[in-house]
């Protein structure tokens, strides 16, 4: 996997989470996973389509979740509920269509699949490909982003 | 006081959206969580706007304003999502939304532009 196509989706996790929970948080050492790895607590799972095709998962633990979604809902934590669940989605969501816009200004145009959100630990994530993977401390707790993204060959075969 | 439908997938994001609006003195006549279920609403509800996501199953939200736009050529449509990109942007206005508002959005540009798309409000 390239590199450069990690690169959008580290800048729009910064810049989306300053925005949503009013702290920038601060990247961490780029490491490679392999094609099949185990999620935290919490993940989100987005497909990507396009000239570049493959996931980006988003993985945190419950208690950083739980955080999160309390901030962006103004409200204290409290447990991870439905609407919870759903705001830790949406973030994933802002996150990878924000990322997408940096890669069509790249001439890269693509689309993404409406989140998935996974719960429990040690829960097999297969991607077609191993992904790059870069944290992102923020005040609540880590939040992982990895990335598995190929170009997509003109003639329809990835690659 | 404008009628609004509110469409999302998130549960979250229609929560957010339906609080700020409410808040700012509009009336949330509904809310659908994909594009489909959206222009089932609006033919029922026939709401002054509608804010619209583009990302969801089912049918995603360039497609429901195509065919809301199909129902009443007079709808307005504001587009409300992650996907920032020029081409997304084009699509939304040559079809016919009225603007197109990217996440995560500021509250006062969400009021400022659901007021411009409804001068009377």
């Amino acid at each position: 996997m390239k590199a450069e196509f990690i690169n959008p989706f580290v800048t729009a996790g910064i810049e989306v989470l300053e925005m949503v929970i009013s702290s920038r948080p601060e990247p961490g050492q780029l490491a490679v996973r392999s094609a099949t790895f185990t999620t935290q607590q919490i993940s989100i799972v987005i497909g990507v389509t396009g000239d570049v095709e493959g996931q980006a998962v988003y993985g945190m633990s419950l208690v950083t979740a739980t955080k999160i979604a309390a901030a962006m809902s103004n409200t204290p934590p409290m447990t991870f509920d439905e609407m919870a669940s759903s705001a830790i989605a949406e973030l994933g969501n802002m996150i990878s269509g924000n990322a997408t816009t940096r890669l069509s200004e790249a001439s890269y145009q693509c689309q993404i699949t409406p989140p998935t959100l996974v719960r429990g630990a040690d829960v097999e994530i297969s991607t077609a490909i191993p992904a790059l993977v870069v944290p992102l401390y923020t005040d609540f707790g880590k939040m992982e982003i990895n990335v598995a993204l190929r170009e997509r060959r003109r003639d329809g075969a990835a690659g | 006081m404008a009628n609004i439908l509110v469409v999302d997938d998130a549960l979250f994001m229609r929560a957010t959206l339906k609080k700020l609006l409410t808040d700012a003195g509009f009336q949330v006549v509904g809310e659908a969580e994909n594009g489909q279920i959206a222009v089932q609403r609006y033919q029922e509800l026939r709401p002054d706007l509608v804010m619209m996501d583009i990302t969801m199953p089912e049918m995603d939200g360039l497609a429901a304003l195509r065919e809301i736009k199909k129902v009443d050529a007079g709808a307005r449509v504001i587009m409300c999502t992650a996907l920032g990109q020029e081409s997304s942007v084009r699509d939304a206005l040559s079809s016919g939304a009225k603007d197109y508002i990217v996440k995560p959005f500021k509250a006062d540009k969400v009021i400022e532009a659901v007021k411009k798309a409804i001068p009377t409000s």
